[in-house]
Parts: C-alpha cells; structure tokens; sequence
C-alpha cells in the first residue's frame, strides 16, 4: 500500500456574492497516492479550480470552508495558521497557475523575479547558487539560459507556460497541481508541453492533481480521474475506467463528446443544458435536469457516492447503460 | 537593447523637432488670422490717422506678404532672434528672459511637491487598508479638485496674508526692504510660499487619485497573486513589484504637467502678482502683440517637446513595454 500524501474529506466550498452563497464545492472526498496524478474533470463553474485553490489555500477573502478536512504531505491544511502557510506553500507544494502571460510583473525581468520567488524560501543561498538553480531548471523546461535576461512581453505562451513550470519546481516540491496548465496554448505548443510535463513528473518522481476541463489532456498526464459537476464528485476512477467505461451519465457524455480518432466517422455529442443555478440549495441529483436517463426518483433524492469496483460514482442509476 | 534603446531615442528626437516646426507654422497663420490689426493698437488712438498706420507696418515689415513675414521669422529664429515685440518696443527675449525664473519656481516647485507628495499619499493611503482614512483622503482630494485656483489663491491670501499675516499678500520680494545676498532669498522664498502652496493643493489630488487608482488596479492583477504565493514577502512585494508598476501614469502626468510649466498658472500669477510668464502670455494675447506671443509659443514648444522626450525617456527605463513601440 503507497502512502497517501492528500487526502480531501467531505469538504465544501461557499462563495459569498452579494448577499449569496454560492455553493461551488459541495461533500467531495478523494485520496491521492504517493507518485500518482489524479485529474479533476469538469465544466467551468464545476468548482474544480476553486478545490484546487482550497488545497493550497489561496482562496479569495469572500470564499469560506464550510466543512471538510485536507491532510496535504501530512499537514492539517486547512487548520494551518498563514504565516505557517507561507513557509513550506511553494517548498513542499506548489501549483502551476492558469493565466501564465500576466503571471509575473510586467516591468521587471523574469530572471530577477525567480531569483525573489527563490531567496523567499532560501534566505542564505548566494547569487551565484540562485543563477545555477535558475540555469538547472530551465534546462529542465527547455528554455534558452537567455530568457533570464528577458522582459515577460518578450515571450511567446509557450515559453511562459514553461516559466511558470519552472517556477512551481523552482524549491523541490513533492506536491504540485497544474491548473489548466494548457488550456491558453496552441495545440502543438500542449502538445509538446504535456509530453514534458509527462516526463518531468516521471523524472522528479511527483505527485499531484492536473486541473482541466479537458479530458483529453487529464487521460494523457493521470493515472486517476475525478469528474465533477456543479460542486459535486460525479465520478472518480483509473483513467482507463473512466475512458473506456464510464459509469455516470455526465461522465458519458463528457466521453462522448471526445474526438476518437481510431475509429470512423462518429458524430461528437454535447450534453445540452447549463449547469444548475449554484446559490440554491438542491435536494435531488443535480445532473437530473440534463440526464437523459433520469426518472422520478432522482428528482427527489440525493445519490451518495457509491464505491463499485474498486471506483465511485454517485448516480441512483448506476451502471445504466445509454 | 541598447541598439533599440538608442533607435527609440533618435525616433523621439526627430519627432520632436519636427513638432516643433509645426507648432511655429500653425502659430504663425493662426495669429494672424485672428480679427484685429496690431498696427493700430500699437498707435494707442481711438481714430489713427492712415499715414501713421502705413508708417508703422512698414517700420515692422507688416506690410509684405504673409509668406515672406513667415520665411523671415523663420531665418531670424534659426539665428537664436525669438522676434521683437512691437507693444513694448523691445527684442521678445528681453521681456521673457527675466521671467522663466520666476515662473518656473512656481510651477515646476510646486509640480515635483505635487508628484512625490501625491503619490506618497497615495501609497500611504493603500498601505495603512483603513478603509475610513482612505475615505477621508478621497474626499478631500475630490474637494481640492474641483476647487478653481484663484478663489483657493484668494482664500490662502485672506487667512495666512491678511489674517495671520505670516506670509506677504503679493509680489516678489518686499519693495520697501531691499536685501541683498541670503537675506533676499530668504525674502524671495517668504513671497513664493502661498502662490506654490495654492498649485500644489490644485495638482496634488490628480496624482494622489492616479496612483491610488493605479495601486489599487495592480493589487488585482496576477503577478501579485503568483509571487504572494510563492511566498514573497508582502513588504518586499509592494515595494520592489507594485510600485513600480503603479508609478508610471503618475510619471506620465508628470511630464505633461512640467512641460507646461513654462507658460505658468497665469490665474495664480495675477492673484500674487507674481511677474510671471503667464500674465506675459495674457497681456500679449489681449494687445495683438503677435511677435510676443509666436516667441512665448515657440519656447512653449520646446519645452513641452524635451519634458516630453525626457518623460518617455524615464518611462522607457521603469517599463520595458514601451520601448517596442
């Protein structure tokens, strides 16, 4: 048995927005294991960024941790005081950010910024020890040593997203999350990231959660796949479970509506409908309105996450087949 | 870098001159397009007769074409002569010379106050996050804003002059005193104090309200986010990140601001009678003084032209971004 080094319990997640509560993580649990990468799955507004942001605490002031509890490399997250936080956030954990082009200062050079993100954690290394680490892990993103002496606006995406790489790895972290780590890239330019990523993961030999709302580039990275919808786990499993035989209709349809390039011409699906209006309190399965296999039954009662082979699912229809 | 650096400056200076150019060209048509003939001001008669008039032009070539009038000024600006004012009777230089001190230590004075006071404040207001003092600044600024500057001038020379007599009520120096060496500069500063404290409550709210506004915009944006997570010391952040980035419209405003302050704040200039250049600028516009004020706008231009160049200058060095363009 590997050790588990994050372990998410029954937590939710309220916003506050005029007067509001928003409910954008609502009862999800899940484990990770020492050297694996679990993917979260979901639409925008699924609340998979905001569990991310959770679990590395920096979450907006108006965001509050209703219940739940995360244990992070053996740490109470959520019960850890800030400065407390400050100290090993970015040294044992560290997360790759979303929006890479406006990710650092746009009047100072990014080498200079890198060498600040580092003396933060390493107040007694010298300039010469921070350039050589910079050097080391640029290497590692293959980036030009150049880039040091370069302006943020002077690099393409690409090489951005490779910064940010750099600057989660920049302290050793035994934990990382990629949030939508690709999402803003051309498609060669993922493409070549996520086979780097791959190997850097491999190399480095990390644990962590990919963040994203394609599934395509989750089953490429994780070994594991959690699937949300409206602030709810729907669905966590191997990634081959998840890909060759979904359980739950949303899961399905997310499936369905990947291109498959082994086979021939098959017509994509969406699944139509929006997602549920978040600050009211919902008392049935909040996929029913957009089910197609949806009976009465799920518009009155909440489905518990059951555990079937070795994966989870929370659906009243289990095993239903389209 | 430097290559390019060096490019940017060459394209600045070019364009300056060439605006430069311009400027005296549309000047020199515009003036005299306006209604009214110098010629007969300059008479000081309500009815002159046609001879003095014919006398008069020719004496000040108002009697050729405009275009020779317009290639002769410009020859006699290449060789440094600014023109002759006909209301005074004297070369244009010798009535501005003696002004661009006096003038210059009120705007650019109270403009370098304005600049480092406002956006201390600014930065002190964003720091100390009391959301009631950051109320209280605003309102105020919003307050001295509005304020035209020479009911505030008025204002001032009632209670500090008239009232508490701590400062004189006008002038430049004390008439009935004459000090000489340190003493005089003691005087001269006594009598700058009101007019500069009058400008700086006027321009102190414009560059308190954009860096505050510049601060509080930069704070959201996510580099601030990233290197607070990474665990970049707040103090070090703020200081070494956000005010960088925040000071550039205020350095901006600066420059536009110091490359006006030649032509001087002729409403403060005639509340202190303050022998400035604005009150100059006035009095030539009013007595078709047209050599004058070509002469005033010309040196307008340069001015306004290297505060510019210097500006972009200092903006290109705190942001990389610019220098592209």
């Amino acid at each position: 048995m590997k050790n588990i080094v994050l372990d998410v319990q029954d937590l939710s997640v309220h916003y506050r927005i005029n007067k509001k509560v928003i409910r954008a993580v609502e009862d999800v649990s899940f484990k990770v294991e020492e050297g694996d990468f679990v993917g979260i799955v979901g639409e925008s507004g699924s609340g998979k960024s905001t569990l991310a942001h959770t679990i590395i605490r920096l979450l907006p002031t108006n965001a509050m941790v209703v219940s739940g509890r995360i244990e992070l490399l053996g740490y109470d997250v959520l019960s850890l005081g800030e400065e407390d936080m400050r100290k090993i956030r970015w040294k044992e954990f560290s997360m790759v950010f979303q929006k890479s082009l406006n990710a650092l200062s746009p009047v100072h050079k990014v080498g200079n910024q890198l060498a600040d993100a580092m003396k933060a954690h390493n107040p007694n290394l010298t300039e010469e020890e921070i350039i050589d680490r910079l050097k080391q892990l640029l290497r590692m993103v293959n980036l030009p040593e150049r880039v040091l002496k370069a302006y943020p606006h002077q690099l393409s995406g690409g090489m951005m997203q490779r910064i940010m790489i750099a600057l989660a790895l920049l302290n050793h972290p035994k934990f990382i999350i990629f949030d939508e780590a690709t999402t803003a890239l051309d498609v060669v330019t993922q493409g070549q990231i996520i086979e780097e990523i791959k190997s850097l993961v491999k190399s480095l030999s990390l644990t962590g959660l990919v963040i994203s709302h394609d599934l395509g580039v989750v089953s490429e990275l994780c070994d594991e796949i959690v699937v949300m919808y409206a602030g709810r786990l729907v669905e966590h499993g191997t990634t081959e479970q998840i890909l060759q035989q979904p359980l739950h209709p949303y899961t399905q349809g997310l499936v369905r509506s990947l291109p498959d390039f082994a086979q021939e011409k098959k017509k994509l699906s969406g699944i139509p409908g929006n997602l549920p209006d978040l600050s009211q309190p919902v008392h049935q399965c909040v996929f029913a309105p957009r089910c197609p296999i949806a009976t009465e039954e799920c518009f009155k009662t909440v489905p518990s996450t059951e555990e079937i082979d070795g994966r989870r699912v929370a659906c009243l229809k289990v095993g239903a087949r389209i | 870098m430097d290559v390019l650096f060096a490019k940017y400056l060459f394209r600045r200076i070019l364009s300056a001159v060439l605006l430069i150019v311009l400027v005296i060209t549309i000047n020199f048509f515009i003036i005299h397009l306006a209604p009214g003939d110098p010629a007969t001001i300059m008479t000081g008669l309500e009815n002159p007769s046609p001879q003095i008039i014919e006398a008069l032009k020719r004496k000040y070539n108002l009697d050729k074409p405009l275009l020779v009038q317009y290639f002769k000024y410009m020859t006699n600006l290449l060789k440094g002569d600014l023109g002759f004012s006909y209301v005074y009777d004297q070369p244009s230089w010798k009535l501005i010379g003696p002004r661009v001190f006096p003038t210059l230590s009120i705007t650019v004075t109270a403009s370098v106050l304005a600049f480092t006071l406002g956006t201390y404040l600014a930065v002190l207001a964003s720091r100390l996050r009391k959301k009631f003092g950051d109320l209280i600044f605003s309102l105020i600024s919003y307050v001295l804003y509005a304020m035209p500057s020479f009911w505030l001038g008025l204002i001032l020379i009632l209670v500090f002059a008239s009232k508490l007599r701590w400062f004189p009520t006008s002038g430049m120096f004390d008439m009935r005193a004459s000090y000489e060496g340190f003493r005089k500069v003691l005087d001269y500063l006594h009598h700058l104090f009101l007019p500069v404290f009058t400008l700086l409550l006027i321009q102190l709210p414009v560059f308190y309200r954009v860096t505050r506004a510049s601060i509080v915009q930069n704070l959201r944006e996510d580099y601030v986010t990233v290197l607070s997570a990474v665990g970049l010391p707040n103090d070090k952040l703020f200081k070494k990140y956000v005010m960088k980035n925040s000071i550039i419209p205020a350095v901006t405003i600066f420059g536009i601001t110091l490359g006006f302050s030649i032509t001087g704040a002729a409403l403060i200039e005639i509340v202190f009678a303050w022998p400035g250049m604005g009150r100059l600028l006035l009095d030539a516009v009013f007595r078709r003084d047209y050599q004058l004020l070509l002469s005033i706008y010309f040196l307008m231009a340069v001015f306004i032209s290297v505060a510019m160049i210097v500006t972009d200058i200092v903006i290109a060095v705190l942001d990389p971004r610019v220098r592209l363009l």
